[in-house]
Parts: C-alpha cells; structure tokens; sequence
C-alpha cells in the first residue's frame, strides 16, 4: 500500500512540475523579420513610406508587361514569340491547330494578378494618404491620390483590353476592400468606371500644387509635377474615349493633353527598364539574331504588307535564315527595342495624333484627319496622303498607320477589335484562330 | 526501508550461465526478476549472479539479436544454464514508446518501422543518409528529386499530410532536432523558371535537403513514426512523422570489433540513356523547312561523320566512388566511446559534378556512479556538392532544356584555342555551361547532444529517472553559383555578362528536455509513468548575394557592375509538456495514455496551448490461454493519437515586398495574404492492427490499417487575383489518408551452414479531400495545359487532371482526371541469405501504379531530338509520329503528358565473402578477426516503361505536393561497388 501511495504521488509531482514548467515560460509576440506589413502602412506612414509605395507601383508595373505586349502581338499578329521553354506561345495562343485558351494559364493569369497587384498597391497608398499623421498638407496629398487613381485607371484600361467583352465580364472595379470585391463589370460598364477614375484623378492633380512630394521614374521625366502628369492623365482619358467612341471627348482630352503635332512622335510616358543594381531590364529586348529558341520574329505579313520606304520597317530586323517553331516561320527579328536599358512605351504622342485624326474622321474633319495622317506618313519617310478621302477610305488608312506606328505596343489586336475586323488579321496557317477577348482567370471564381 | 523489510522475509541466490547453441558465452544479456525492478547482466564469460527475494521468481533474459527467454527459479532451483536462439524476428525489436522510454516490439501498439544497421547501410554504402532509406519502410513513400550528386529527396509517410505545409517528418539523432530545410542558391536568377525576379522564388533549384548531409554508416538504428497515433509525444512538429536515429556506440564488451576499417571502390553511370533520335535527309527537312540550310549541314556532317550522341557526351561520364570508413571502439566497465571517420568521393554522370563528405563522430558514454549516468555524441560533417545547372528554365540555358534542341550534326566542342562555339540551336551550349559553370553546395556542421540519466530512487519495486537531454544542430551553408561572362548565354547581351550567386546560411536548432520516469512494479502490473518538459528553438538567415556584369573574369561580388541582395530570416521558439502512463499487466494487456501540450512562438498567439492526446492498447493473447498453436503470438492492437503542424513561418503577416526602379527604392504588396487568424493543422490518426507470430515467431505477419484525417489544413489558397493578392492562407479543409501495411517477416532457414531471412511488405495508401472551404484549385505544377494537380472536394489530394476532350470531363468538373501521384501500392522484398562464408543480400522495390506529369518528353519533342520522335505508337489513328503528336496534343489534351510511373527495380544488392578470425588468424597473428569482401549495386536493375530517365523524379522541391513533375533533371544513375571489410 505504502508503495502505491508513492506511485500516485510520484505521478502527481510529475503533471505538477510540466504544468507550472509550461506556464512559467512566455514566448514573445512574433514580430515579422523580412519586411514591413501592409496593416502598419496603412494605419500610419512616414513620408519616406508612401514613397516607397509610389515607387512599388511603378515597380509593379513592370511585372508580366512582357507577358501583356506578347498577348497583343501574338493576336494581333504583329510578331510571334517563340520560346523552347514554354510552348503555348505558339499553341495556345495563336490558337494553332485545336489549341484553345485555357483560364488557368500564364497568358491570362500572370499580367492580370500583376495588373491588381499595382491596383492593390495604389489602394494601400490612397489608404495610408488618408490615414497617415506624418506632415503633409492636403494639395501634397491629393498629388498622391491623383497619381494613384491614374495608374489605377492605367492597370484596369490594361487588364479590360485582354478580356473586352467576354460573356462572363470584362474585369472588377470596385476592389478596394479584398474580402469583399464588386461584380465583373461588362466592357462598356469598365471603360466608364476608368474614364470617371481618371476624371477623378485629374481634379485631384488640378488640386495638387505645383509639386509632388515623391520623385516618379524616369519614365515619367515629362511627366513629373502634377500639372504634366496631369497631361498624361488626359492623354490615357483621350484613349479611353477613342474606345468609348466618344469623339468629341477624345478631342476635348486631347487638347489638355501633352499632344503636340510638331512635337517628337517619341514623346510620352514610358515604363523605364534598367541593369543597375537590383533594377529590372527590359525583357523584350532579345540580343540580334535571336534564336528560335528564344525569338521575337514579326510576323511576315506586316513586312509584306508595308509600302515601299516606310522607315517604321526598321523596328523589325531581317534574318539570314528563317526562324521556325512548329508551323510559324518568319524572316524577321523584332527590333523594336534595342537594349535590356529600352524602356516601353505607356502612351506616346505619336498615338495621340493618331486618336487626333481618328476622332476627326468620325465628326467629319476630313482633311484635319488627313493633316494628322501626313504628320505621321511624312515622318515615316512615305509621301502624303493621296488615297481616297471618303470616312470609309479614311478609317482604312489610320488603321494602317496605327499597324505600323504602334507596332508591337499593345494595339493591332485592339484596333481591328474595336472596327469589328477581327477576321481581317490575316494568320499564316488556316488552322489558327484570332481570339476576341481572354478568359477570366480560373481563380476568380 | 521497503528493501529491508523485504529482505528479511525471504531471499535467495541465483546464479547462471548464458550461451548460444554452439555453447559461447553471451556478455552482457540482460537478466530481469519478472515484476520487480530487480536485474543485471551477464560478465564476460556469460555468468550472472543475482538475489531474489520470496521464494520462487520468474527470470527474463533478453539479449538483441536472440529470442527471449523466460525461465522459472525458486529456493530449490539456483543454478540456470540458459541457451538462447538467434532469433530475427521482428517482435524482438525494441521501439520507441515514448520521449525517453521503450518498448519491446512484442508489446507495442504501433507498427513502428525500425531498421538497423545491417539493412540501412550493410548491402550497398550510400551516398547520403536520405538515399539509404528507400523503399526500406512500409507505409512510407521516399522518392529521390533528380540524379544530381548531394542528395535531395521528398518523404512520405501514410500519404501526403498536407497540401501546403511542411510534409517532410522530424528528424532525431540521439535526441536532438536536426535541420532538414532545403535552402536554394537562387539560380532563379539565371534560370527564371519561376519567370524573373528574386531567388525568393526557390523551389527549382533542385537544392538537397539538409538531412542528406549526415553519414548513415554511424547509425546503429532507424524508427520510424509514420503518423501521429505512434507520435502524438512530439506534438506540434510530428505531423509528417518522425525519423529517430539511434548511432553506434561503444561496448566493452571483449566480442565487439575494435576497430573497423572499410574501404569501397566503384562506379556510377546513368541509369537509363534514352538515346537519341535517328535522323534522316527527310525528317531534317519535315522539321527545319524544305528549303532549311539544315539538310546541307547534316549531311555535310553525316559524311564527315560529326553526327554526335550529345546525350551520351553530357551524361555519359563514369564517375569514380570511394568510400572509406575506419571506426574504433573500447571502454571499461564504466566508460564506452565509439569514434569513427569517413571519407566519400564521387563523381556524377556528368563531368564537373560530384560529392565529397568527410565525417567525424565521438560517442562517449560514462557511469559515473550506480545513480548517475552521461552520454554524449558528438558529429562534424564537411560536405560539398557540386550539382550543375538542370531541370526547368524560361532562358533555354540549363544543360538539360539546351540539350533537348540541339540536333546531333550540331558542333559545340571547343575550337582549338579553347573557345566554345555558340550553339545556334539553343541559348547555352550545354558543353561550355558544363565545362564553366559552378554550382555548388558546401555545408560545415556540428551536431552535438547529452544526456545524463539521473536514478533517483531505485528498490526492488520502483525506480525514478532524471533524463537531462539537449543538443545543438549548428550548420553555414555556403552556395555558390557562378557563370562566367564568356558563356554564350551571358555574353553579348544574351544575359547579364556573367553572374556570381552566392548565398550564406547559418541556421543554428537546439533543444532540451527535462524528463522523469517513474516505473513501479507490482508481481502482475508493471506502471510506468513519465513527463517532461521540452524547448525546441531554431534560427535561420539566408542572405543570397546576386552579382551581374562580372568584372572580366572575377567572381568576387564586388567586382561587378550590378549587385542584389536578398536576405530571409526565420526564428522560432517552441515550448512543451508532456504526461504519459504506460501500464502493463504481465504482457498481456498493455495500455498507454498521454497527453503533450506545446506552444509556439509560430502560432498567432504564442502562449496558447495546443493539446495532443494519445491513447493505445495492445492484447497479448497467446499469453491468456494456452494451446492457440501454431501461435506463439496474437496480438491484436489499437492507437489513437494527435499532432498538429505548424503555421509556415510569417503565416500572418501581409508583406510589402523591397523593390527597386532607377534608384528608388519601393514597396510593393506580395502577391501572399497573411493571416491573423491562423490555426496549426491538426492530424488525428487511428491505427488498428494485429501481429501474428508462428513458431516462436519465426514467422511473423503484421497487419495495419490507419486512417488519418488532417483537419484545418493550411492552404495557400487562391484569392481572386482582382483583389491585389493571388494567394491567402487559410485553415480551409479536411484531408483523409486511409491505408494497409502488411509486413511478412521470416526466418525460413537457419541451419549453420544455411540461413535465409526474408521480409516482404505490402503499402497502399488512399488519400480524399473530404472538405474544401475554399474554391477547387490547381497546384504545383504548369497549369491544366500540360497536367496539374487539383485540390477538389471528395477527390484524391493527389490527382492529376488537365484540359481534353469535353466528353472526358465528368459532368460539374472542370477538366479531365488524368491519374494521380499516388500508387496503387507498394512492395518490397528484402532477402538476406547466408550459405557458409557467403552472404547475399537484395532488396527489391515494387510501385505499382502512381502517374507523374512528364514534360522532358513534350519539351524535347519541341526541339525535334526525342529519342521516340518518330514511332507510331500513341496517336490513335495511327497518322501521327509520336513527336509531331505530342505536339499536336499540346493546348488540347493534357493526356500525353500524364504517364505511368510503376517501376520495380532492385534498389539495392551485395554480394559478400566473410573469412571469420580462425581462417585467417593464423596469416595476422590473430590480429584480424574477421575480414569480408564484397561486390555490391544500386539500382541495378530497373524495369519501368515510363518514357524517361527515371520515374523518381521532381522538378520541384519543398513541402507539399513537390513531387512527379519531371522537365530535364539530372539523369539519376546506378552504381556499383567492390568493398572490403575488415575487423581487428
């Protein structure tokens, strides 16, 4: 007996001393090591870190933009992409033989995550602007909400031209809180919802001072105190308009907008690139000849379809052999850009003439849309327009310059889109398709 | 005071001797006074001695290796003359039941798997731990990474036991936690195949798990805990299992081997060359174009006979094993050590890389009194891999992907001033990558552990123990990836003009426990009852230096034009108690229950406590009722137990990741969403089974069935992308493994000339998702195109499904279910026969089923070079070849790229010549006392029909579902060894 009781005390010592050993000992919060959160920004920023998050955005635009400008080229047929290592550059999405798009995969699901991951960011910067108790009066915070409503604007004009019209929505506009996202909107209804962000934008700008108090990327070195960034602003509102075929608008926009007829065709807002230290290189620059494993080859039909001299035929490069993948085959490298330094393109002026000279043949200046036109023939090297003046003739002839003005930037597919041409982009195989829009991504539910 | 009083009343003397069949003294048997804390063992010459008290007792000798022996002695009946059987039935193992206690096999509720050294690492020396383990245990599927020297497997016990969080089990060696993280050298940088960006983006580097740096030929033992009902004790961290490793220690005893010198010799080479396709003027002309320049210069090189097997140039090397081994071992009555060295070279199938490992052990254990007892172990390893540049990319440069482009009548060899030309036919010229590049892990480590044992009471009827433990895990990691600017994928704007990637890890695991053990004995009840405390911490800091435009041919990163840095910290802090009682009545009902309580500074909040019950029961019923011949055993068994696996590391933080543009430094949302809300995953598991032994158990059948439900499993669930974040992580479902394990284990010979043990084990594993609070989603693998897994309610966790034929698609799925990961079953056959001085010994490996998602088929289709590109044996209307095909499939059916994955293969054979000390005492004046010489083979045969290297294979590494996607690893080899052995 004696002995059992000396059991049972010794199990009782034993569950005694765990239990006041496991108590005694706290262990600290956790605290995050790698990197600042989301919750804290939010709640209260210094200055130093809405920068940062200004600086994220356009960081973020960066990311998937190859992916983006592949998508529209592809379709569009200005150049194909060929890549041994991922094969549906030249399966799925030139819809070669039974290829179809699939909504799970890269060509959709990575330039649309990456698109709202800038939107996010943008609305992480709208938030902490509204919360923080750092010092910064209200014209320097509504220079930030204007640049954050514009590059939302940007990410959601981006993101609706690869879906348009599809049955099951065009994209979200209402995201702001993420547990609790608006409906897919239709096409028209996002085009809208983006004209009116943008107008939003733009009254924050007239209402910013005449400074930012965050330095922006050397993309936007015309473009860098709210009055220019402004001009940006309308430049983008211009193409909405242009896509919402309201031609006065365009007009209207454009005359605020950094249009100018004389001006460089070059000049415009552009998503820089760069090899320094821990920057992003350009990774739509391929090194001259590219192999086919890895190639950019425009499609051989935009060379044919050329007339003689146009100087634009210098964004592409002719190969001593032709570069093949599977049934594609072209004789041209892309030579758009020209280094891992290039930056790309958001919105240019010579696209602004273009929407200029669009806008004028549907209200009927003809021969102000034919003034446009020329700028652009004559600086391509090509003699002024002499075709027929008729609007019919007209919309023919600006469709072309934009093929060949705008190549490779995210257009072609759109255009013929917009004019319902779509069955005019000619494939180099009958078995291939030319999509309409993209599907929603899988895990949109 | 109780011994005295006992003592007074009645005692007596019993002595004895101890000997095998052929009448050698056994030392060191453990002599027991069944139901009393009273016992010895036997001294040099087999005798033992003991006093007993009342007047009649029963004895129980148990030694490892021989059956036990139980005999009756009284006052009349002092003097025993005991002779034990070798015996290797499995029931004599002794097991795991506890953090610091044991039980033998014949009375445990688990089928805990347990091995030794003669099966771990007796038929072929391996080249790393991890490799020495498979196909060895049922219930476990253990499946190699890629053929890349230095190791890097994925481990699975009862099926995968979650989707997204650490799968991989705990490891144990002596009582201490040893790292098994994988740490990538962020060759993402080059590779991009996780598409640019930071070597955050890790998972396929094809990086070596950390575990395969230990040196198996220390270790004396093996166990395995496949699910929690055997491993509720280790609570929060035993999810996947646990693996605890016994080493070798010293003996005093005269029989031991002194010292011990190995020495193995051998090659390996691929396993499985697939060989190249055979080309002709026509299929150049079909691929290439009619008009292509390619025809000419294949047939200027088909007559200047320059067509090259580049698959052979890049993987045919032989390369060179050696493995030596020299161990001593010694003591006296009260001290014991075992130390021992190794050294292993070996070179890969591919020139340039290779493995080398030197290890250094110390065990020391010491009696400093009756009462007081320490151990101590002690382990340095110095290992470095040199592993190259395969599996996928989105650049065309790793060896692997450049090799599927490029055609035979290619010239890549070196020019006569020693420059490599461009291969025009993809981005690398895969003989210059392998010639120049390094990628290289080297890892210098300390794994140091104690225990001292403290008897704090000790009579006749009970005993209390004080088990102080803790050990330290204290590893640098140093990798190093260099590509040099010449190379044709660096220079000339092809890339960054030559890029040195070198990362640092130190991580630093240590743990301590505190553990009393109280056994009480009563004449037909034995208690034992245990609890403890334990702290576990780890710490971890990655910082991966990226340098670009290299400085001409330095490889220093300061010398370059474009430096990044990437930095990854973790720390975690985890405190324990645990209760446990075991109760025995006379072997023949043995119950267990126990409880542990941890928490974790992983957790949302750090002081809540996570319980973990276990509860077991096991029934001897042979020692309830004679005459059930043929048994000798019965057992039927039953456990129940609980584990839970941990948050992964910032679980509930939302981050801004670090960004750079043109100098301005920024801070964008990851695509993760934390989570403030976050539970561990828990794992319940319930095992029933029974043991069957015949003829004192010389035959034995082991009979499992287990289901385990992992609830509240962590997901990295999709988000709607609109949102900003792609993923979240959420407790969103239930995941349900149900399984059999069959073990038939045999003496069937054992003569003195003659013997032959025989053990075959029989798995099947089922897994279901029978919750799902998140939508469906595809994970892990290249999207439905090419075949993914897909996380579905009520579906296998480990499907495959993909895009196909509408007619296909079952009515409300999404897409076509093409297979799944798992095997129908599993079988191994391990054979040990022994004819005289000869010895053979074979295990063989049997998956049955079990599909894995091929993409090195699709991608070197693409580049024209598949060594089946032009058989008709997989279109149905027989028009297409198998290349064009494939193809063809490509954005319409997944089910080209979801192949079978059976294979049986004899993983392991040696075939071994033993000259005892009497053959050859007499040639070394006794000096040698045994001396063996062998032949030995890995992977030596290999049947499967999958249309690869190897169907073991994973492009990707970590937790969760890594596993069965294949797109150009490393080829995996097979090797062969002359080994000789000697003892002195």
């Amino acid at each position: 007996m004696k002995a059992q009781q000396n059991n049972s005390r010794s199990l009782w010592m034993i569950v005694l001393a765990v239990f006041v050993g496991l108590n005694s000992c706290t262990i600290e919060e956790q605290v995050d090591l790698n990197a600042p959160s989301v919750d804290g920004i939010e709640a209260n920023a210094t200055i130093s870190e809405l920068n940062n998050l200004v600086a994220g955005i356009l960081h973020g635009q960066r990311n998937d933009l190859d992916i983006y400008l592949d998508d529209h080229a592809i379709i569009g047929r200005d150049f194909y992409r060929f890549s041994s290592a991922d094969p549906r550059f030249t399966a799925d999405i030139p819809g070669a033989g039974s290829a179809v798009l699939d909504n799970n995969t890269f060509y959709i699901t990575r330039p649309w995550a990456a698109g709202y991951q800038v939107i996010r960011n943008a609305w992480v910067l709208r938030h902490a602007v509204a919360n923080t108790s750092a010092p910064i009066n209200d014209e320097q915070k509504r220079g930030y909400l204007g640049f954050a409503k514009t590059m939302q604007a940007l990410q959601m004009l981006w993101l609706s031209n690869l879906t348009y019209d599809n049955p099951d929505g065009c994209i979200r506009v209402d995201v702001e809180d993420p547990d609790n996202l608006g409906p897919l909107v239709s096409y028209d209804e996002a085009l809208d919802f983006i004209a009116a962000l943008l107008d939003e934008a733009y009254d924050d700008l007239n209402n910013a001072g005449n400074s930012f108090l965050f330095p922006l990327s050397t993309g936007f070195a015309s473009f860098n105190t709210p009055a220019t960034f402004g001009q940006f602003n309308r430049a983008l509102r211009a193409r909405v308009a242009a896509y919402q075929q309201d031609w006065n608008e365009v007009l209207n926009s454009l005359a605020v907008s950094f249009l100018n007829p004389s001006g460089s065709l070059t000049l415009g807002a552009y998503v820089a690139f760069s090899t320094a230290s821990g920057d992003r290189p350009n990774s739509m620059y391929i090194s001259l000849p590219n192999l086919p494993s890895n190639a950019r080859v425009a499609v051989n039909s935009w060379v044919a379809d050329a007339e003689p001299g146009d100087l634009r035929l210098n964004k592409v490069a002719p190969r001593s052999e032709p570069a093949v993948s599977g049934q594609f085959s072209s004789n041209y490298d892309v030579a758009l850009w020209s280094s891992l330094d290039d930056d790309i393109a958001i919105i240019r002026n010579e696209e602004l003439i273009l929407l200029s000279a669009e806008a004028k043949i549907h209200l009927g200046d003809l021969s102000g849309a034919i003034a446009d036109l020329n700028i652009i023939r004559v600086a391509a090297g090509l003699a002024p327009y002499s075709g027929p003046s008729d609007p019919e003739s007209l919309i023919n002839e600006m469709l072309k310059q934009r093929r060949y003005s705008l190549f490779g930037e995210g257009h072609r597919w759109v255009d013929m889109r917009r004019y319902n041409r779509l069955d005019q982009i000619q494939t180099d195989n009958p078995d291939e398709d030319v999509w309409r829009y993209f599907p929603i991504p899988a895990s949109e539910g | 005071m109780l011994l005295t009083v006992w003592r007074a009343q009645a005692q007596f003397e019993v002595s004895g001797s101890v000997t095998t069949q052929a009448g050698d003294p056994l030392t060191g048997v453990t002599v027991a006074v069944k139901g009393t804390n009273i016992g010895t063992t036997t001294d040099e010459d087999g005798q033992f001695r003991l006093n007993i008290p009342g007047t009649t007792a029963t004895l129980v000798f148990s030694y490892v290796g021989f059956a036990t022996v139980e005999k009756t002695v009284s006052s009349d009946n002092r003097r025993l003359e005991v002779v034990m059987v070798e015996s290797s039935s499995v029931l004599e193992e002794v097991i795991i039941s506890g953090l610091a206690t044991t039980v033998k096999r014949s009375n445990a509720a688990n089928a805990v798997a347990q091995i030794d050294a003669k099966q771990l690492t007796g038929i072929v020396p391996p080249s790393t731990f991890d490799g020495a383990l498979q196909g060895k245990f049922p219930g476990v599927q253990i499946s190699q990474n890629s053929g890349a020297p230095g190791g890097g497997i994925n481990i699975r016990m009862r099926g995968i036991t979650s989707i997204n969080s650490a799968t991989q089990p705990l490891f144990i060696i002596d009582g201490v936690y040893v790292d098994n993280s994988i740490i990538p050298p962020g060759l993402n940088v080059v590779s991009q195949a996780a598409a640019r960006g930071s070597p955050r983006q890790f998972d396929q580097d094809n990086a070596a798990n950390r575990i395969a740096d230990l040196d198996a030929g220390d270790f004396q033992t093996v166990e395995i805990l496949k699910g929690p009902s055997a491993a509720a004790i280790y609570g929060a961290r035993a999810a996947g299992g646990v693996v605890i490793v016994t080493t070798k220690r010293g003996s005093s005893s005269p029989d031991a081997p002194r010292v011990r010198f190995s020495q193995s010799l051998g090659f390996q080479q691929i396993l499985n060359p697939l060989g190249m396709r055979q080309w002709d003027t026509q299929k150049v002309a079909d691929f290439y174009g009619a008009g292509s320049a390619e025809i000419q210069k294949f047939l200027d090189a088909q007559a200047a006979g320059k067509l090259y097997d580049y698959e052979m140039e890049l993987y045919g090397n032989k390369g060179l094993i050696s493995d030596s081994r020299l161990s001593v071992m010694g003591g006296n009555e009260r001290t014991a050590f075992y130390a021992s060295g190794s050294h292993r070279n070996e070179e890969g199938i591919v020139l340039n890389t290779g493995y080398t490992k030197t290890a250094l052990r110390l065990n020391v254990d010491h009696e400093i009194s009756e009462a007081l007892e320490v151990r101590l172990s002690s382990n340095y390893i110095k290992a470095s891999a040199d592993r190259g540049y395969f599996n996928n990319d989105n650049t065309g440069t790793t060896m692997s992907i450049a090799l599927s482009s490029t055609p035979p009548w290619a010239e890549l060899h070196p020019l006569p001033d020693g420059s490599y030309p461009n291969n025009p036919y993809a981005p690398s010229n895969f003989l210059q990558t392998r010639d120049l590049i390094t990628n290289n892990e080297s890892v210098d480590r300390i794994i140091m552990g104690g225990t001292i044992t403290a008897k704090i009471i000790n009579t006749d009827v009970q005993s209390l123990k004080l088990l102080l433990q803790g050990g330290f895990d204290s590893y640098t990691l140093l990798t190093r990836a260099i590509f040099p600017r010449e190379l044709q994928f660096q220079k000339d704007g092809n890339g960054t003009n030559g890029a040195s990637i070198q990362g640092t890890t130190p991580n630093f695991t240590n743990n301590q426990s505190a553990i009393l053990v109280h056994t009480y004995y009563t004449p037909s009840f034995t208690f034992r009852t245990q609890g403890g405390l334990t702290r576990e911490s780890f710490k971890r800091n990655t910082i991966i230096v990226t340098a670009t435009q290299l400085i001409g041919s330095q490889t220093n990163v300061n010398q370059a034009g474009s430096i990044s840095t990437f930095q990854f910290r973790s720390q975690q802090l985890d405190l324990g108690g645990f209760i446990q009682e075991e109760i025995n009545w006379d072997d023949k009902v043995i119950a267990t229950l126990g409880v542990r309580a941890d928490k974790s500074s992983n957790n949302a909040d750090p002081n809540l406590l996570y319980w973990y019950p276990k509860a077991s029961l096991a029934v001897n019923l042979t020692r309830f009722v004679d005459g059930l011949d043929p048994f000798s055993t019965l057992k039927p068994r039953i456990a129940y137990g609980e584990s839970s696996n941990f948050p992964p590391p910032n679980a509930i933080f939302t981050n801004l990741n670090g960004v750079i543009i043109d100098g301005l430094a920024g801070s964008l949302v990851n695509n993760q969403r934390g989570n403030t809300a976050i539970q561990p995953e828990r794992q319940q598991e319930l095992e029933l089974g029974v043991d069957i032994g015949v003829v004192q158990d010389r035959a034995v059948l082991e009979l499992t069935r287990y289901r385990k439900v992992s609830k509240d499993l962590i997901f990295t669930a999709a988000v709607p992308p609109s949102s900003g974040y792609t993923t979240k992580i959420v407790n969103g479902g239930t995941l349900e493994n149900r399984g059999w394990e069959i073990t038939l284990s045999a003496d069937l010979v054992r003569t003195e000339n003659l013997s032959w043990f025989s053990s075959i084990s029989w798995w099947k594993n089922r897994s279901e998702i029978t919750e799902l609070n998140v939508p469906a989603f595809v994970t892990s693998a290249f999207g439905a195109t090419l075949g993914t897994f897909y996380i579905d309610t009520n579906r296998s966790a480990t499907q495959i499904v993909g895009i196909g034929d509408p007619d296909l698609i079952e009515p409300g799925d999404e897409y076509v279910v093409y297979g799944d990961f798992e095997p129908d079953f599993q079988m191994s056959f391990y054979e040990d026969l022994r004819y005289k001085n000869w010895s053979l010994t074979f295990l063989i490996h049997w998956k049955k089923g079990g599909d894995n998602i091929n993409l090195t088929q699709l991608l070197t289709d693409l580049g024209g070079t598949s060594h089946d590109y032009d058989d008709f044996t997989l279109d149905p209307e027989g028009i297409l070849p198998n290349g064009p095909y494939r193809i063809s499939q490509l954005g319409v059916s997944a089910a080209p790229f979801v192949e079978d994955a059976s294979y049986v293969r004899l993983r392991e054979v040696g075939l071994f010549y033993t000259l005892t000390g009497e053959q050859i005492g007499a040639w070394t004046s006794n000096l040698v006392r045994s001396a063996q010489i062998g032949i030995s083979a890995r992977n030596l045969l290999n049947f499967f029909k999958y249309n690869s290297y190897d169907p073991e294979v994973s492009n990707f590494t970590g937790n969760g579902l890594a596993s069965g996607v294949e797109v150009n690893p490393y080829p995996s080899s097979k090797s062969f060894l002359v080994s000789l052995n000697v003892s002195f």
